[in-house]
């Protein structure tokens, strides 16, 4: 029989310093934020982003961050939002998920992040998933367009910006067969959910390919994959090649092609698109390679300086992003930066995760930016735009509208229709600072 | 790389062991413990009653308080000499007192130096022997306590299967103790830990050498030549996987039926992670981060060992552990069950892989390649368990993660054997338990909290290179990796905590804790981390 040892058990009067603190720690996450908030205090609030700082993925992605930071610098400058100013915390995962879930961890763990802005990649974002869901931290306007991340059960507190994937390939197939029809089609797609998604885009556009060529995330720095590309492509001859890549596999394709002496008419997704992202990839030259091909894009050209927000964050740019070339990188994190203003003005004084969640549920669709496509959110949809307009690349690797204006095609990333439709985006705030 | 599947060097499965001078026989099962009566610190040694050679260190200030030392699996077989990778090993019931980092008995000094005992036992079987290692702590504890009557107050901890032996002797014996220390606590059953050492050597099977048995041992000396062969094919399969990083070609066992569909034109290397991705085997391993490469940190050379190769690396250090866990404890349960205990007939691994093989989809060469293996195994011939055998598994002990006395739990986040999600599961459960508690006592002041679990952490980059920019294999362990892969700091720091949880009734908390914790260096307790649970318990 053992004999009873804990004899000091329930004798001791034992007052802990943090007894409440304690407390509410031990309880599940979901219930501890309901107690506290992380990230805010009366003069502050703190924001965590990760992005490619450093590795192969990092020219182009590496501006969204500071140019958000630059964003919210100049909110700062004009009070800040609601008497308090905005902190963004940088974090560099080099586009690898292992490292953004480690420095993931350290924004909300050791930093105290009360939310996460334009966080950027598929494999990333999933990467930091549970964690995120576990601490109910919310993720906001997340830099990838897998449609996966619409799923509010799945993803509760992760708000998405750009027009999925699926989106964007229905889109394509439809421009395609208004513009390309009885035209043979190939396909180089990204074989992950970035490229799943495209072709299940195209499935329902109906667009069918003489050619599929996946490539695994990051091959394309290899020439021999590159190669394998491009003699596939030769065979099949297609008039229309759709490049559903990042940039550096459309750098990539396009220097393979020109080398090989093969032609063919382009078509580049959104993502891959970026000329001052190839050029810094490829060689300033490499953006020549650009020219004649087609684009998408659901944000003005960012050399549109007659749109008012082209204009108002490129005098942003020079000012507070230490005169940072302007390019898609630049405009999206201003954008993604204005969005944030706006959603935690609308969550109000009393802020807390709850109250900014709610807030875009609540009027996320009235925000304004600079997209031409509305954004859906409402207490049933955490997707942000949902169109695109086309435009071909000049010389100089600057995309404009082909006709001269911007022609707004719209859709879901489900089986609904492709729709032709006139912007209605909101005006730009007085100064490019919300007001609502 | 030529110690990566080098399990001697690994701290799995052995144990330090402590030698114990000035006594030279151990006294007859359960008769009265022989001690030297030495100054400053004297040692007994003896045995329980069912064989179990134990020993004491009693300083002579002793201040009342023992610690006890439950030792981690041991191999209940000898292991031949000429096994690759894993070489001999005779099999010891050797007593051990306490933790012996590296062969540092620092710990033990440090805790006879405070006026404290520590004793330990060799237990009576080796293998799987929680049951009968919670009856000889139990019967230790009585042992001790007649012969220095002045014994106040007894504190258990353990490491591995020790750690499992602690948290069960806590939960059954709570009265006995003052304080329970589980370290990186084995699963809370063992068909729990069974299950990611299980699948992953079936899945090597399956991949890599149809002519791995992986379980269904035979009874008797056939059985143990069945698992004996296993250890070498598994080592020697390895160590080409090893061999063919690079390449990504696959072993010449590999069966025909890969080659016949084309699987061979993916790398071995996506192969292999997936299995360690299937079984919840960590990515990070002792030398490999899964975030760093050769190079300079813009290069495509860097970004694609990172992403591409190091996982898989990871998979090949941790899962030469794991799939020595799985040979020799299930042939070990199995002789005690009598049968197959490991069962995957209705496994889903596409849907248990569903996240990671979006996380990991540049390292397993794409969706396409993803979804090839992925229904190769779902063909594949499954594994089907006896269900008298797993009856009988089932009832040998478990823990629930019940906490009756306070508690402080460590875990490294990626250690191969035992996840850092059994502790994840064991926070989970007492949360429940503490949330009740606290709604039963609801206008009387919240319940203390009594259970601090402890996380060695890795850092975002230790992957080291040489000139050639292959990776560095003989560097230590980096924090948070292998085995119960803690340093005397660490023991110590856990040591001082459980002293104060046995002196004051409760936990250390708030700031004091804080401090303590950032002290000891690569450690976290913060309450809201969590290591995702093994597969065993979820999906994630």
């Amino acid at each position: 029989m053992l004999v009873h040892r804990r004899t000091k058990r329930g004798k001791l009067a034992i007052t802990f310093v943090a007894t409440a603190a304690l407390a509410i720690s031990a309880l599940p996450a979901h219930a501890v934020n309901a107690y506290k908030v992380d990230g805010v205090s009366a003069t502050t609030i703190t924001l965590g982003i990760t992005s490619p700082l450093t590795g192969a993925a990092a020219p182009g992605y590496n501006k969204v961050p500071y140019a958000m930071q630059a964003y919210f610098n100049y909110v700062n400058d004009n009070g800040g939002v609601n008497g308090r100013k905005i902190k963004l915390i940088i974090k560099d995962d080099a586009y690898n998920p292992v490292l953004a879930k480690s420095v993931t961890n350290d924004l909300v763990l050791q930093s105290k992040v009360f939310a996460l802005v334009g966080s950027l990649g598929t494999a990333e974002n999933e990467a930091t998933t549970r964690f995120i869901n576990d601490h109910n931290v919310p993720r906001l306007f997340i830099n990838t367009g897998y449609s996966g991340f619409a799923d509010a059960t799945k993803y509760p507190t992760t708000y998405t910006v750009l027009p999925s994937y699926v989106m964007e390939a229905k889109i394509m197939g439809q421009y395609i067969k208004d513009n390309f029809a009885g035209k043979s089609v190939a396909i180089i797609y990204q074989d992950d959910d970035f490229g799943a998604d495209a072709l299940k885009g195209f499935a329902v556009a109906g667009t069918k390919f003489i050619a599929k060529i996946p490539y695994a995330s990051g091959s394309q720095a290899d020439p021999t994959v590159v190669g394998k590309w491009i003699s596939g492509l030769a065979q099949a001859k297609p008039d229309v090649t759709i490049m559903f890549g990042v940039s550096s596999a459309t750098a990539a394709a396009l220097g393979g092609a020109y080398k090989a002496g093969f032609k063919t008419q382009w078509i580049l997704g959104s993502v891959g698109g970026d000329g001052t992202t190839i050029a810094t990839v490829a060689g300033p030259t490499a953006v020549g390679l650009l020219y004649g091909a087609i684009g998408a894009s659901f944000l003005p050209a960012p050399t549109d300086t007659s749109d008012p927000y082209i204009a108002q964050f490129q005098a942003i740019n020079t000012k507070y992003n230490a005169g940072a070339s302007f390019d898609n990188n630049v405009l999206q994190g201003m954008n993604t930066a204005m969005l944030t203003v706006e959603a935690l003005r609308a969550a109000g004084t009393n802020l807390t995760r709850a109250s900014l969640l709610k807030a875009i549920a609540k009027s996320g669709s009235t925000f304004a930016s600079a997209g031409f496509a509305p954004l859906g959110y409402s207490a049933s949809s955490h997707v942000g735009y949902n169109g695109y307009w086309f435009g071909s690349y000049g010389p100089t690797g600057a995309i404009k509208p082909i006709g001269g204006t911007y022609t707004l095609y719209t859709t879901d990333s489900g089986s609904g229709a492709v729709t032709q439709t006139v912007s209605k985006r909101p005006a730009m705030p007085a100064k490019g600072l919300p007001n609502n | 790389m030529k110690t990566l599947l080098n399990l001697k060097r690994t701290a799995v499965l052995a144990s330090a062991v402590l030698v114990i001078t000035g006594l030279v026989s151990i006294p007859t099962a359960s008769a009265a413990p022989l001690c030297d009566g030495k100054f400053p610190v004297q040692s007994c040694i003896g045995a329980t009653s069912d064989g179990a050679p134990y020993v004491m260190q009693v300083p002579a200030n002793f201040n009342g308080t023992v610690y006890l030392w439950s030792h981690g699996y041991r191999y209940n077989v000898d292991l031949p000499a000429a096994l690759p990778g894993i070489g001999g090993y005779k099999i010891t019931n050797t007593p051990e007192p306490g933790p012996v980092p590296g062969g540092d008995t620092s710990v033990i000094k440090y805790l006879l130096g405070k006026g404290f005992a520590v004793m330990g036992s060799g237990f009576a079987r080796q293998g799987w022997n929680a049951d009968s290692g919670v009856a000889t702590d139990e019967e230790l504890i009585t042992t001790f306590e007649s012969k220095f009557t002045n014994t106040t107050h007894v504190i258990a901890w353990g490491a591995s299967l020790g750690g499992f032996i602690t948290q069960t002797l806590a939960e059954k014996d709570a009265a006995a103790l003052s304080a329970a220390g589980p370290l990186c606590v084995a699963s809370p059953s063992v068909e729990a830990e069974l299950q990611m050492a299980g699948d992953f050597l079936w899945g090597l099977k399956t991949f890599f050498d149809p002519s791995i048995k992986a379980g269904n041992y035979s009874a008797g000396a056939a059985g143990y030549a069945e698992a004996m062969g296993d250890l070498g094919k598994v080592f020697t399969v390895l160590g080409k996987l090893q061999a063919n990083i690079a390449s990504g070609a696959w072993p010449d066992t590999t069966p025909a039926a890969v080659h016949a569909v084309g699987l061979d034109q993916v790398p071995s290397r996506s192969a292999l992670l997936l299995l360690g991705l299937m079984a919840g085997i960590p990515t990070q391993s002792a030398h490999f981060d899964s975030t760093t490469g050769p190079g300079s940190v813009n290069s495509s050379a860097y970004t694609s060992f990172a992403a591409a190769a190091s996982p898989a690396l990871a998979i090949l250090e941790n899962g030469a552990t794991a799939a020595a866990l799985a040979v020799l404890v299930t042939y070990d349960v199995e002789q005690q069950s009598g049968g197959a205990i490991f069962d995957n007939t209705k496994t889903d691994y596409a849907t248990r892989v569903a996240s990671e093989a979006t996380v990991f989809n540049a390292a397993l060469s794409g969706g396409t390649a993803t979804a090839g293996l992925l229904g190769y195994l779902a063909q594949a011939p499954r594994a089907a368990a006896n269900p008298t055998a797993v009856a009988k598994m089932r009832s040998l002990a478990q823990w629930t993660g019940k906490i009756s006395v306070p508690t402080v739990a460590m875990t490294g986040v990626a250690d191969p054997v035992t996840p850092a999600g059994d502790l994840t599961y064991m926070a989970q459960q007492y949360a429940k338990q503490w949330q009740a508690q606290h709604l039963a006592t609801l206008g009387k002041g919240r319940p203390a909290y009594d259970l601090i679990a402890l996380f060695g952490t890795t850092p975002a980059h230790y992957t080291t290179f040489d000139a050639k920019g292959a990776p560095i294999t003989k560097t230590p362990a980096a924090n948070g990796t292998n085995h119960c892969n803690f340093n005397v700091k660490q023991y110590i720091a856990v040591a001082d905590l459980l002293a104060y949880a046995s002196s004051t009734g409760h936990d250390m908390a708030g700031g004091k804790l804080y401090t303590t914790v950032r002290k000891m260096g690569g450690t976290t307790r913060d309450l809201q981390f969590a290591p995702a649970l093994p597969k065993f318990y979820a999906a994630d």
